[in-house]
């Protein structure tokens, strides 16, 4: 109320539409969208309601328009990603690439619908939704880079186990405000369930590393 | 209708989702499906309702005022959403429709919201079939959403600013699938709404026939669906969040010619 009165009164001495098409100003938006989140979403549990608010990295990564992420900014993000990462029990970080294949091409998990959370035992891996995946699948997206082929080029050495799990693990890491999810930063997927895309992805036997 | 839909299917060819497509073949069966858009049947039943007098107050919505006086359908939806000075708040075309079956006609708010989206496979909704009959109404004009009151300003930056929030285990905002050209997500190709002639495809397009579901879907329904797909809470059914992000959208497709309903996959 105070404020529009304010921006008619600033726009009609102003007489240039400049002044006007500022308004409101980034911080007054940032704090009428942000009530808006939190009051018009529900969910079955008052925990999930969470999901909404952001962390400190997705914050920096929500630049508008042609707005571009600082240097400093940029080794925040990275910092915070490096500092997320936890590695499974077992210390293996190559699993079972039959695994992997099924997590890849499972899209599902955790949705919420009329008041109800998607049950089951894990979550999907999302992959197929934005990655090419073995030679031949059709029905794969292209919002991500091609992963046809990722260990027939790369090997499967320890060194690329490594950046393969952190790399999906938190992909912030390597590339900050990256549109991938950090998968196991964010309790996507579990670090158990990791190990085994890496092995989809390096694995000498996994189709996709096939002709 | 047969005329009218081979000129709409032709139309579909000549734009830019349709020339941009990854050659799947999905989006040829999609445009022959249109030329017989099983929505229009939607049309005459939002026809019947909006006239009917209904609800517990025994009323017609011919008083409902969409911005333009009362009962004034012909362009209204183009300039939605917009200011309602006797709300004092900016609506768009549901949230307007739930304020008028509210007044006029004395239904429950809540009951209304609990059905307004439909279950596929169902005989839809009241509020789908009463939308696509109003927005029908603008059929041929162009969207026009002003940003001249204060509100609607608001409205629209918050929209700019939700459109890039990035939130939840995906760490998706809007922008995420809908920010770059030619994207797919697994076979299905995204809009990118960073692109004028494809934000106007979405501000003139809805409500539409989505085939998946046989069933007419709003433009509420979109929002909702994709942040059940970003794994989000549930967005309020003409909620603030859903009509900042769609003054966002319609107001950058300005220009765009209403052809209602669309056809979806």
């Amino acid at each position: 109320m105070k404020n529009h009165m304010k921006w008619t009164l600033a726009c009609a001495a102003a007489s240039t539409i400049l002044g006007c098409a500022t308004y409101p100003d980034p911080a007054s938006t940032r704090e009428a969208a942000e009530k808006m989140v939190s009051h018009d979403f529900s969910a079955p549990a008052p925990g999930m309601l969470r999901r909404l608010s952001q962390d400190k990295s997705q914050q920096l990564c929500s630049k508008i328009g042609e707005t571009k992420l600082t240097q400093e900014e940029a080794a925040e993000v990275v910092q915070l990603a490096r500092a997320s990462i936890r590695y499974p029990a077992s210390g293996k970080l190559i699993g079972d690439w039959k695994a992997g294949e099924k997590l890849a091409h499972d899209g599902a998990g955790d949705r919420i619908q009329r008041g109800q959370l998607e049950t089951r035992k894990g979550n999907g891996g999302l992959c197929q939704n934005c990655h090419a995946l073995a030679p031949g699948e059709i029905n794969v997206g292209n919002v991500g880079p091609s992963l046809t082929g990722y260990g027939a080029k790369r090997g499967n050495s320890e060194e690329v186990a490594k950046f393969t799990y952190e790399k999906i693990y938190n992909a912030w890491t390597y590339f900050p405000c990256s549109k991938m999810p950090r998968l196991g930063a964010t309790g996507h997927l579990t670090p158990e369930q990791i190990v085994h895309l890496v092995a989809y992805l390096v694995d000498p036997q996994s189709p996709l590393n096939g002709k | 209708m047969r005329g009218r839909s081979l000129a709409l299917a032709l139309l579909f060819i000549a734009s830019p989702l349709g020339a941009q497509n990854s050659g799947d073949g999905l989006a040829l069966g999609r445009r022959m499906l249109a030329e017989d858009n099983p929505g229009e049947l939607w049309i005459d039943r939002g026809k019947q309702l909006f006239h009917e007098k209904r609800g517990p107050k025994k009323a017609s919505l011919e008083q409902c005022d969409f911005g333009l006086g009362p009962g004034k359908l012909e362009g209204a939806a183009v300039r939605l959403p917009r200011y309602f000075p006797d709300a004092d708040k900016v609506q768009d075309l549901e949230s307007r429709l739930l304020t008028c079956m509210v007044e006029l006609q004395g239904f429950k708010r809540e009951e209304l919201v609990r059905t307004a989206i439909s279950p596929p496979l169902s005989n839809g909704s009241d509020i789908e079939a009463l939308a696509l009959y109003i927005t029908s109404r603008s059929n041929g004009m162009k969207v026009n959403v002003s940003l001249t009151h204060p509100k609607e300003r608001e409205m629209y930056k918050a929209g700019e600013y939700l459109f890039h929030r990035r939130s939840g285990q995906t760490d998706f905002a809007c922008v995420t699938c809908h920010g770059e050209p030619e994207k797919r997500i697994r076979l299905q190709d995204l809009v990118d709404m960073t692109d004028k002639k494809q934000i106007q495809e979405v501000a003139s397009s809805w409500p539409a026939y989505r085939g998946a579901h046989f069933v007419v879907r709003t433009m509420q329904w979109r929002l909702y669906d994709c942040f059940w797909q970003m794994r989000l809470p549930e967005l309020g059914y003409a909620s603030d969040v859903s009509i900042a992000l769609t003054t966002y959208l319609h107001r950058q497709g300005n220009g765009a010619v209403v052809r209602v309903p669309g056809f979806k996959r």
